[in-house]
């Protein structure tokens, strides 16, 4: 019996670090779809946010993360409403991580650590940004389901995307009452704002 | 005809597999554990807060006219001119840094920091250059604030301040004990120099402002509130600086920081 835990034990040890593994050479793949993107300077600003939307929407999980951004007030809002955040969330999502990769499209990068967090199924996997004159760490947070994987997070110098996010939504919400309808008014707004920014 | 069919086949299998692709993103849950935070860290303490986002307005007009065109001139100097400026900084703090490493008790930090302070100071002509980190000698930073935190202070309220930015009351009773036993300054003032003490802070916001353009300008146009971004960064920031997590790796924080040094 011993033997078997001894082999059950070795296959934990032995797996983990391959699905670290796994997870980065997938996210590796990701971010240069992304940073392709903004250096092929054929492309048309706006094809070139509507291939970096459909590579964050198929590779993100948008819904997921903004139904834990806005917490109770997603469960307490009629379903419409619900849908309509849910799109308005996903491109606002597109939007703050192309904003952010933009910076970045000119700088040298790489994937330097991962590691697989056992007790939350979560991998996390570590990139270097660097210029001439500074470095910063950016780390993503990947789940796996079904034998994909989705990016959960993004954490620039140990500030979470999702945790600002979750904050900034939870500082709106108090003013609104928690009312998601008058968010996703806000939300639209900002969205029109922060894309006139990007394609210009 | 063949053709066609490949045609229709590829282009069936590119759009169902697109969908499904969107589909399972959708069915991805997420919790809490996910994101290691909890309600409890979505309330921050902020009881001035009206008076706080007045303040940040005006930093933020600041920021916007003064230090990010400044910032951004600056990184247009060559590079290892940039570095240079940097590493000068940087080495100017490294008493302070021992000092409030050695009140937290971390004797191989205090060590490494001293040893490095040693090699950048003199093969590193007064810091110009960082041969220590080629030796291993990684940059760390530690300042009274963290060292409150070790010792048991809590948050206190959270301030902004006029120019300096994001705090709350412990950091900010950090950034008075700088201001008041940074060794360097005090010696520019004793030699009548005193004019040394606001260059030095002005380069060092300027110098810190530049590496985080990118990351301020992308808070800055995406947020629906950029007061409450800032506000949360700015914990997240100093908590992972308390608990040491990747102290070498730490960026300045956002909108306008300018440390007494």
């Amino acid at each position: 019996m011993s033997f078997l835990y001894k082999i059950f034990f070795i296959l934990l040890l032995s797996t983990t670090p391959l699905l670290a593994d796994e997870a980065s050479d997938w996210l590796g793949k990701q971010i240069d779809v992304i940073l392709d993107a903004y250096k092929n300077t054929a492309i048309s600003k706006v094809d070139r946010f509507n291939l970096i939307e459909d590579s964050i929407s198929k590779n993100f999980a948008g819904k997921g993360i903004g139904k834990f951004v806005v917490g109770k007030a997603y469960s307490s809002a009629p379903k419409k409403t619900q849908e309509e955040y849910i799109l308005l969330f996903k491109k606002h999502l597109a939007l703050n991580i192309a904003s952010l990769m933009q910076g970045y499209s000119s700088q040298e990068y790489s994937l330097i650590n991962s590691k697989y967090d056992e007790k939350n199924k979560v991998s996390m996997i570590d990139m270097e940004i660097k210029s001439d004159t500074n470095k910063i760490k950016v780390t993503w947070r990947v789940k796996k389901h079904k034998n994909r994987y989705f990016v959960i997070d993004l954490i620039v110098a140990d500030i979470s995307l999702i945790q600002t996010k979750r904050s900034e939504f939870n500082s709106m919400l108090k003013k609104i009452d928690g009312n998601l309808s008058e968010l996703n008014d806000i939300l639209r707004l900002q969205n029109e704002s922060s894309y006139s920014k990007i394609i210009n | 005809m063949i053709n066609i069919k490949s045609l229709i086949i590829i282009v069936y299998i590119v759009f169902i597999n697109y969908s499904e692709l969107s589909d399972e993103a959708d069915k991805v849950t997420t919790t809490s554990n996910d994101f290691e935070t909890t309600y409890n860290e979505d309330e921050i303490y902020d009881p001035l807060e009206d008076f706080n986002r007045a303040i940040f307005k005006f930093n933020d007009v600041a920021d916007r006219i003064i230090l990010e065109p400044v910032a951004k001139g600056y990184r247009k100097l060559p590079s290892p001119m940039q570095s240079g400026i940097s590493n000068f900084l940087s080495n100017l703090r490294m008493p302070l840094v021992i000092a409030n490493q050695l009140l937290q008790r971390q004797g191989k930090n205090t060590i490494e920091s001293t040893g490095r302070f040693i090699v950048n100071t003199t093969v590193g002509i007064f810091g110009l250059f960082d041969p220590a980190d080629k030796i291993g000698l990684e940059e760390m930073n530690e300042d009274y604030g963290q060292t409150l935190a070790t010792w048991g202070v809590g948050d206190g309220f959270y301030v902004v301040l006029p120019i300096f930015g994001p705090s709350n009351l412990r950091d900010s009773t950090g950034l008075f004990l700088t201001a008041v036993t940074d060794p360097v300054n005090a010696y520019a003032i004793n030699e009548g120099e005193g004019w040394i003490v606001p260059i030095r802070t002005t380069i060092n916001a300027v110098d810190r402002r530049s590496k985080i353009v990118d990351e301020v300008n992308a808070l800055r146009n995406n947020s629906v509130d950029y007061y409450a971004a800032v506000r949360s960064s700015y914990y997240q920031n100093r908590k992972a600086a308390i608990l040491n997590i990747d102290d070498s790796e730490l960026t300045p924080l956002p909108v306008i920081s300018v440390e007494f040094e």
